[in-house]
């Protein structure tokens, strides 16, 4: 899409099927990153400190210039920078099919699954999934000019949701009531627990916030960390941690997609006005819990209106100002179009398409052929297992066996995407760059005693610069740029 | 409606990654959605086989 870099962060579950005290998540996790570095070389870990969380073979950069790593007990995968939303849908998945090959690798298949969710049912905890945007500096960066945005993100939900059994307890949080922090006991809608059969969204429960800057907890509609990972002066990178981990390739590239849109018609002053939602954050579990699915939402000026009708808005502007920009725009307006269309229609439609849809026509269906009802525990555990990315045991695997899901990559792009970096982003130069250290045979061990390796590593990698010891450090300013001749002669003096 | 047309990536100013194949080069590929619900007993099987408890055993950290 035009101008645009797109980037996915994605923290995985560890389901430990047999009961083995010894061997947590946690433990899981420590086993498939080492694997991932020291047998199969997928990369090169860190020697150095990226922060107090983060100590030296925590994670690393893989060849095709992503990130593996563990983030709270979690294994995360960050993906390398993408310009185009086919780059991003394949870069996303390869992130699946490493750790699940990991797995795989260690023989570990029938004692741990990878579960691509955000939530456990029993201990309410949640993990994310981050979306990253690069837009200019002069986006209008304030509750003002994001208001349109937070309007869009709130009802987009309504296509992107991954959908899940039951409701978060209240969140040991403050949230935001007409313009007062008030502790989320003191909101009488949650304090009764009302009982939740599904609902379309795994993270609504745990926004509390409609901007802040935390990530763990406080979790808002709009990150306002500025990291842009990037030029500064040029640069501002839009962090969203609202979203859930779509399994689904075209909830996927939707999701991305029509919020990259959004962003365009926002910086260019295109964005629809007069649709600011009054309580955004109580409008996103409202529309999330809808048992009726009639997403009804209440805007500041009183009027009530649909999400759907809302996303049409968003979706007109679109189509008036970007209609035939490029191919990906004109398939995202498209797409975009049909699912508000069978939104309106039986949910079944989306069958495939959109993953609060596919779940809840699978657990309807197990529901009456077991004559079981919504209370039973065990429709927490086939919600669970949507997100197996075992392929021969996860739900969202065998709709795709069946022949009922749409695919917008293939299995070769990802096997692809899983050892090399797109070739139009800084990616690129990062890869080269990993792929000679990996070839000059640089320590993959990071707890080097020796005085030299603990103050002054071989090599450093961030994002947008990276140092070899002895040399001046290279940045990367710009995510548009490859840098891969820059690096290539940088690499062959050293 | 013709899922498989999401155009290919563009290349960038670096050579180029090799080509992902478009679906349909891939023999089996996606097939066209249907409409209504999808055929339940192989699906049904799958479900059948899932440990009605394993959410209990999930237990996972609060992340970002």
């Amino acid at each position: 899409m035009l101008n645009r870099i797109f980037g996915l962060e994605t923290e995985y579950g560890l389901l430990v099927n047999q009961e083995q005290p010894d061997h947590t998540p946690t433990w899981f996790a420590h086993k498939i990153r080492d694997h991932l570095f020291h047998v199969q070389r997928r990369g090169v870990l860190d020697l150095h400190h990226r922060g107090h969380d983060e100590p030296p073979g925590n994670g690393g950069f893989l060849t095709n210039a992503g990130r593996m790593y563990l983030d709270m007990g979690h294994l995360e995968w960050a993906s390398p920078e993408c310009e185009s939303l086919s780059d991003v849908v394949a870069a996303d998945r390869a992130g699946d099919q490493l750790l699940q090959d990991a797995v795989e690798d260690l023989g570990l298949a029938d004692q741990v699954s990878l579960i691509k969710n955000n939530v456990d049912h029993e201990t309410d905890a949640t993990f994310g999934s981050h979306e990253n945007y690069l837009v200019s500096r002069r986006f209008p960066f304030t509750r003002r000019g994001l208001g349109p945005l937070v309007t869009f993100l709130v009802t987009r939900q309504i296509f992107t949701g991954a959908g899940r059994v039951g409701t978060a307890g209240p969140q040991d949080a403050w949230v935001q009531m007409d313009r007062l922090i008030v502790p989320r006991g003191a909101n009488q809608r949650h304090g009764q627990h009302p009982a939740m059969p599904f609902q379309i969204s795994q993270r609504a429960d745990y926004i509390v916030n409609d901007f802040f800057e935390w990530v763990q907890q406080n979790r808002a509609i709009v990150n306002t960390r500025d990291e842009p990972l990037a030029d500064p002066n040029q640069y501002r990178r839009i962090h969203l941690l609202l979203g859930d981990s779509n399994m689904a390739e075209v909830a996927t590239t939707l999701k991305l997609g029509t919020t990259g849109l959004v962003l365009q018609l926002i910086e260019e002053g295109h964005a629809p006005i007069d649709l600011e939602l009054h309580e955004p954050v109580e409008t996103m579990q409202e529309l999330s819990q809808d048992q009726d699915r009639q997403w009804i939402v209440q805007l500041q000026s009183g009027k009530s209106i649909s999400a759907i009708d809302i996303q049409e808005a968003f979706l007109a502007a679109a189509q008036a100002h970007y209609g035939g920009q490029d191919a990906e725009t004109d398939w995202v307006l498209d797409q975009w179009e049909a699912v508000l269309q069978d939104l309106r229609g039986d949910y079944t439609k989306l069958v495939g398409r959109v993953d609060w849809a596919s779940k809840l026509w699978l657990l309807e269906t197990f529901r009456e052929a077991e004559q079981m009802t919504w209370a039973d525990p065990a429709l927490k555990s086939l919600d669970l297992e949507y997100h197996n990315l075992h392929q021969g045991k996860g739900l969202y695997f065998g709709l795709m066996e069946e022949g009922r899901v749409p695919r917008l990559t293939t299995d070769k792009a990802i096997a692809l995407a899983m050892d090399h970096p797109p070739r139009n982003t800084r990616a690129f130069g990062r890869g080269e760059l990993v792929r000679h250290l990996l070839a000059s045979g640089q320590p993959d061990e990071p707890a080097d005693s020796r005085p030299e390796e603990r103050f002054s590593p071989s090599y450093v990698i961030n994002w947008s610069i990276f140092q070899l010891r002895g040399q001046a450090p290279f940045p990367m300013p710009d995510p548009f740029k490859t840098y891969v001749q820059e690096v290539r002669t940088h690499l062959q003096s050293v | 409606m013709n899922y498989s047309s999401m155009p290919e990536r563009r290349e960038g100013p670096g050579s180029p990654m090799p080509k992902a194949p478009s679906p349909s080069e891939e023999g089996g590929g996606p097939k066209r959605p249907e409409t209504g619900s999808p055929d339940k007993d192989n699906l049904l099987k799958r479900m059948r086989k899932v440990d009605p408890k394993q959410a209990e055993r999930y237990r996972q950290r609060t992340g970002q």
